[in-house]
């Protein structure tokens, strides 16, 4: 067997030990049915909101930024689809693992800790975006008009949806990871859910912040998590020069943001004490 | 197979002072203290064998363990595993150990237990034959069955332990590190897990590490003892070896019990100076002697010449005594036998 072979093999092997991970997260997720049921009206809820409260913008006017009211209104929507497909829950499980002190069962397997978690993190975010995100996206394209997406907004919106997973991996997974300094990750989360809220474009997209908000939105990692792939989906740029642009911006950050995981990993798991004996 | 060399592992403990007042101090200046958990512990743990490290709380006997499956690393010293430094190897270590942590659950806290188990065979890439095998003996002996499709938070503690240790055993590993693996089971199921470890470690020659304040555990499972005292071994021997280091032995024996007992003492102390006699219930007596001025056979024949002995023996030494013996003399690394 020649050099690369043996070494997709491994790779394979390498990747295989992680399956379980995803079947297990997923079992794990379905023993909790109702969280699916809360977290459904909480989406639906913000979302007919901000619906409603632009409409009442529109009612004064045809435009705001450039989008048109079906056009907001799709983009609030989607926005709330894509907040359930990033609620991985990987803060909160990997702070509470390092704070209960159970990382330590963790680290005897023959696997990599984050790379696991973000293999559980996976069938979390799909169920989410399923089984809660699909139902609200349907119930509003049943109530209001939502512009249809064209073809090409399509084929943009699927790399910047796995680089808006990444991002959203990667910020939860450092935002656990601080569970190493500070047992109060809890409020930190806080502090990273608003963040995400304001900064990613989940309530409002950037174009219409005001411009300093919105400038410091652009030159951090947030706004490739809703912001862009939503851009792209909806045809809010201009040429296929810019498109590229944004995709090649939100991968940037998202392998940024990787490699941050991996160096925050090592370092925090160097200096490991666990809690408690 | 286990190799320790100087290993040290050394923790920073930050200090509060007391109250709201030295919480808010806290809060602008740290100060810590450097605490030794493990101090310069070198052993050395031929494959095969089943070995006891034993240590009063706080000894440092998890932290030991923690360095030994690479959760941790050494502050200065090193230690190897199966030829790795695990903490260095962490991943390639993991596959060729196992591991239970008694109070902490490494299987899968919203699945039934037969699901962490399939998990494992996956995670490890364990054959087919090993799996089924393993599976099957656990079966038998740990009668895994019976906890059924319930989700592991939801067991008693005596249910997941069970699970833990077999877990622990799945992929045949070549050392097995077990903390406290019997705490939370009764009797049957303790004397159960001993058996799996015994059974194991004759069949495919594990290497056993166990940590237990459990003494029956130690007794049945092990052939090596360790002993760690604040950090440091202060004894690696066989069993026999340990409690050949006591320095009281005890005869007991039974005799008519129409002789007066207060004589019989007398007699004992005078004819064997440095005894001490003592009634232990109607008719039965027992004399703790200090060795080696005098040996159980000399008690012993001095016993049966001067009374009408129904019964007589002499336990062994009990271990909770010897132990508590050794971490009273602080001795440094004595090495007591076969290494």
């Amino acid at each position: 067997m020649t050099a690369p072979a043996v070494a997709a093999r491994r790779t394979g092997a390498g990747l295989r030990r992680y399956l379980p991970y995803v079947t297990s997260g997923l079992q794990g997720l379905l023993q909790y049915r109702i969280t699916f049921l809360v977290s459904g009206i909480t989406a639906a809820v913000t979302a007919g909101l901000l619906a409603y409260l632009w409409r009442e913008v529109f009612a004064a006017r045809d435009t705001v930024a450039g989008f048109d009211l079906a056009g907001i209104t799709t983009y609030v929507v989607l926005a709330q689809v894509l907040a359930l497909l990033q609620n991985n829950r990987v803060d909160e499980g990997v702070s509470a693992e390092i704070s209960r002190g159970d990382i330590a069962a963790v680290l005897i397997r023959p696997v990599s800790y984050p790379v696991s978690k973000f293999f559980a993190s996976l069938p979390v975010s799909v169920a989410n975006a399923v089984v809660v995100g699909v139902p609200v996206l349907g119930l509003y394209t049943l109530l209001l008009p939502l512009a249809a997406p064209t073809w090409s907004g399509l084929a943009l919106f699927g790399p910047a949806l796995v680089g808006s997973v990444l991002i959203a991996y990667a910020v939860n997974m450092l935002v656990g990871l601080a569970g190493f300094v500070s047992t109060n990750v809890w409020g930190l989360r806080t502090i990273k859910d608003s963040a995400v809220a304001l900064l990613a474009g989940q309530l409002v997209p950037l174009a219409v912040m005001p411009e300093p908000m919105a400038a410091v939105a652009r030159l951090l990692p947030f706004h490739g998590m809703v912001d862009s792939p939503l851009r792209l989906l909806l045809g809010r740029y201009s040429g296929a020069g810019e498109a590229v642009g944004i995709l090649a911006v939100q991968l940037g950050w998202a392998v940024a943001l990787l490699l941050a995981v991996a160096v925050v990993w090592r370092l925090a798991v160097r200096r490991l004490e666990v809690q408690g004996g | 197979m286990i190799v320790a060399e100087g290993l040290v592992k050394e923790f920073r403990r930050y200090e509060r002072g007391p109250g709201l007042r030295g919480s808010l101090a806290g809060l602008f200046t740290r100060r810590h203290q450097i605490v030794r958990a493990v101090a310069g512990v070198s052993f050395r743990i031929p494959a095969g064998t089943k070995v006891a490290y034993v240590g009063a709380n706080g000894a440092g006997k998890s932290t030991t363990i923690k360095l030994l499956t690479g959760i941790m690393r050494p502050t200065a010293g090193r230690c190897l595993v199966d030829g790795r430094e695990p903490y260095r190897e962490r991943r390639a270590t993991a596959t060729v150990i196992g591991a239970v942590f008694g109070h902490r659950s490494q299987l899968w806290w919203d699945l039934p237990v037969g699901d962490s188990f399939r998990i494992l065979r996956r995670v490890y890439d364990i054959p087919d034959p090993v799996y089924r095998h393993n599976m099957a003996r656990f079966r038998e002996l740990l009668d895994l069955d019976a906890l059924g499709t319930t989700p592991v938070r939801q067991l008693s503690l005596g249910q997941r332990m069970r699970a833990e240790v077999a877990a622990s055993l799945l992929h045949d590993p070549a050392v097995v590190f077990l903390d406290e693996p019997t705490i939370g089971l009764d009797l049957t199921l303790k004397e159960a897990v001993r058996a799996l470890i015994n059974q194991v470690n004759a069949e495919l020659g594990t290497t056993v590490m166990l940590t237990s304040h459990d003494i029956g555990d130690i007794g049945s499972i092990c052939d090596q003892v360790l002993v760690v005292n604040e950090g440091a071994v202060v004894h690696q021997g066989s069993m026999a070896d340990l409690l050949r280091t006591a320095d009281t032995r005890t005869v007991v024996f039974d005799h008519g019990a129409d002789r007066p007992v207060a004589g019989a003492l007398a007699l004992l102390e005078t004819g064997l100076p440095g005894v001490r006699a003592v009634p232990d219930g109607p008719g039965r007596i027992r004399v703790d002697f200090p060795v080696p001025r005098w040996s159980v056979r000399q008690v012993m024949a001095f016993v049966l010449e001067h009374f009408d002995v129904t019964e007589c023996f002499a336990p062994e030494p009990d271990l909770e005594t010897v132990l508590r013996r050794v971490y009273a003399t602080r001795a440094t690394v004595a090495t007591g036998g076969s290494g």
